[in-house]
């Protein structure tokens, strides 16, 4: 039961990570990338290349995949929303979607379609608490997302950087005419959204090993976090992603392990159909 | 009538197609063609004319093939299953419509993604009565009190008729208060709202008339192909048909058809490329997107012909 907690919190950190890069882009430039799961998986894949198959020790091969990631999101910002800017949300999802498909294809000509493992970072014997296991790797997630929940915090809103982006996230266009340096703003937003991901990606491959098709499903769960905690809404993503990974955890241990990937989804449309609004409150209203 | 002429020649062209290919893999390929276009000239009502994303349709064509496969292989007469196919989807549609319709963008998009991935999981694991991933096979035909379509020619121009009568009642709906209806939603909800328009009301006719389309296409494609599994009717297909209808262009009825038939036709030409399809693919449905937002229907304002017979 206690084990069932700490596996379930493990696996929806994850989840949490894959929502606050999701909504770093969203809360900027109010465009939901159906492609965060592939940006994951890029970055899991990566994260491989550098530390197994070039054997780079584990701390070179994170800062790596850290940098590469930053560079990929400012060209997925280039590719997939900068040609639109001004068009419809409706067909930016529809690019972010084709460059998933570019990316997942992209990674099966690369890497092949063989599941690859990647070591954690941190190696120790697990900790024991009266019958519960936790492992160094689940604390390492835990630390991950302790440590990026507060450089977030402290970026938005003790940085002048951080401050821009509020200014830019709340309207854009008069943001641009104080003369705040609005593109540079949407890059650096995709750029860590798309490090955000790379990072859960660098966490996930470790437990369920990396291949080409993981990121579709953890894109889609990011998105039903965001959903659940009022999409948005930082701290709400993060108690949403925990609601669900126990969610899952329990539900495949209980219920059936067969429609693990559909729990997700019940749970979302239940949340929505009961308080359309996320269970935290959306941060920032729909624009008119 | 300043269409007739390109339309006249489009149907000469489909009705002498058998008698040119009579390869059976590539009517068959036809008949997948004309099945898909029915799926999205229903994904163009709630997508199209009233700016609902939609990733449910797949789903609906994989409810109503699954209902006819059962249906029919548990020994209910052929004639039922298109109306049992199109109960159930409208059931489905309307449970998933209503509570989620008033829903912005977004959040549609993902809850019908998620409906997508219910259906199929179903699928999947309910396998005494769907088969699992090996899907259904030997689903009897089509027959009404025992006269049915023979061969592939004959199924070809069974479902030509049904596409026919597919594009002709989706163009009367746009013409009817319903169609304006929809149009204004999807220019602008406010607007339509103080005119008088229902919005949610319209958006759940529009996604429910969709679900049918994809219900009855379903129904037609268990019992001319004799052969269904999940994989026809997944979280990657409903990708297909909206790529489809983008690639054709929204909001046209001519645009679904060609956008359906030319996806559904050149995976097969460009199999030599392998993996490298869906790369060229996905780049490809970016370019369209930022060049040429209306599809390729919209590129008959550019021809020539249109403006002559239009004088």
């Amino acid at each position: 039961m206690g084990q069932l907690v700490v596996n379930g919190l493990a696996l929806g950190s994850i989840y949490a990570l894959v929502a606050l890069g999701l909504l770093l882009i969203f809360n900027t430039v109010q465009i939901v990338n159906f492609a965060q799961g592939q940006l994951l998986m890029v970055g899991a894949f990566i994260g491989i290349t550098g530390a197994v198959t070039h054997e780079l020790p584990i701390g070179l091969a994170w800062a790596a995949t850290v940098v590469a990631m930053a560079l990929i999101g400012v060209v997925f910002m280039l590719l997939v929303y900068f040609p639109l800017r001004g068009r419809p949300p409706f067909l930016v999802i529809l690019t972010t979607i084709a460059m998933g498909i570019v990316l997942e294809n992209l990674a099966l000509i690369i890497w092949g379609p063989l599941p690859v493992s990647l070591p954690s970072p941190v190696r120790g014997p697990p900790l024991r608490f009266a019958g519960v296991v936790i492992s160094m790797h689940q604390l390492t997630i835990f630390g991950t997302l302790a440590v990026i929940l507060l450089l977030q915090f402290l970026m938005l809103t003790k940085t002048r950087f951080g401050i821009l982006m509020q200014a830019t996230a709340q309207d854009l266009h008069t943001a641009r005419l104080v003369g705040i340096p609005v593109n540079r703003i949407i890059a650096v937003a995709f750029a860590l959204g798309a490090v955000l991901s790379g990072i859960a990606g660098l966490l996930v491959a470790p437990i369920f090993l990396a291949e080409p098709t993981m990121g579709g499903s953890l894109g889609l769960k990011g998105f039903v976090v965001s959903v659940i905690g009022g999409f948005g809404n930082l701290p709400g993503a993060v108690i949403g992603g925990m609601f669900l990974g126990l969610i899952e955890t329990f539900g495949a241990r209980y219920i059936s392990s067969n429609f693990r990937d559909a729990y997700a989804f019940i749970v979302m449309i239940a949340v929505l159909v009961a308080w359309p609004r996320g269970l935290f409150g959306e941060k920032i209203s729909e624009k008119v | 009538m300043k269409v007739s002429l390109p339309i006249a020649l489009v149907a000469i062209v489909a009705l002498a197609i058998p008698a040119v290919a009579r390869d059976g893999y590539v009517l068959q390929l036809l008949n997948i063609a004309i099945l898909n276009a029915i799926v999205v000239i229903g994904l163009n009502f709630a997508t199209g004319w009233t700016g609902q994303i939609n990733f449910g349709q797949a789903a609906f064509y994989g409810l109503g093939a699954y209902t006819t496969a059962i249906a029919t292989k548990s020994g209910l007469p052929w004639i039922v299953t298109p109306v049992l196919s199109a109960v159930i989807v409208l059931a489905a549609s309307l449970v998933l419509g209503l509570p989620t319709l008033r829903l912005r963008t977004y959040y549609l998009a993902m809850t019908t993604i998620g409906f997508g991935e219910i259906v199929r999981l179903i699928i999947v694991h309910w396998e005494p009565v769907t088969g699992g991933t090996s899907g259904l096979r030997a689903i009897p035909g089509i027959s009404v009190l025992g006269f049915g379509p023979q061969g592939q020619i004959q199924h070809y121009y069974l479902l030509l008729a049904v596409l026919a009568l597919a594009t002709l009642v989706a163009a009367r709906i746009r013409q009817s208060t319903l169609g304006r209806a929809m149009i204004a939603t999807k220019d602008s909800e406010i607007a339509a709202e103080q005119s008088g328009v229902d919005t949610t009301r319209t958006k759940l006719v529009a996604f429910m008339i969709g679900a049918v389309y994809a219900g009855l296409a379903g129904c037609l494609y268990a019992s001319s192909i004799r052969f269904i599994s999940p994989d026809s009717f997944s979280g990657v297909q409903a990708v297909l048909l909206m790529t489809m209808l983008i690639v054709g262009g929204m909001g046209s009825i001519a645009g679904c058809i060609i956008g359906a038939v030319g996806l559904t036709i050149l995976p097969e030409l460009l199999r030599f490329l392998g993996q490298w399809y869906l790369v060229l693919y996905g780049l490809g449905v970016i370019v369209m997107i930022v060049l040429l937002p209306g599809g390729l229907a919209s590129m008959a304002a550019f021809l020539p012909v249109r403006r002559s017979v239009a004088k």
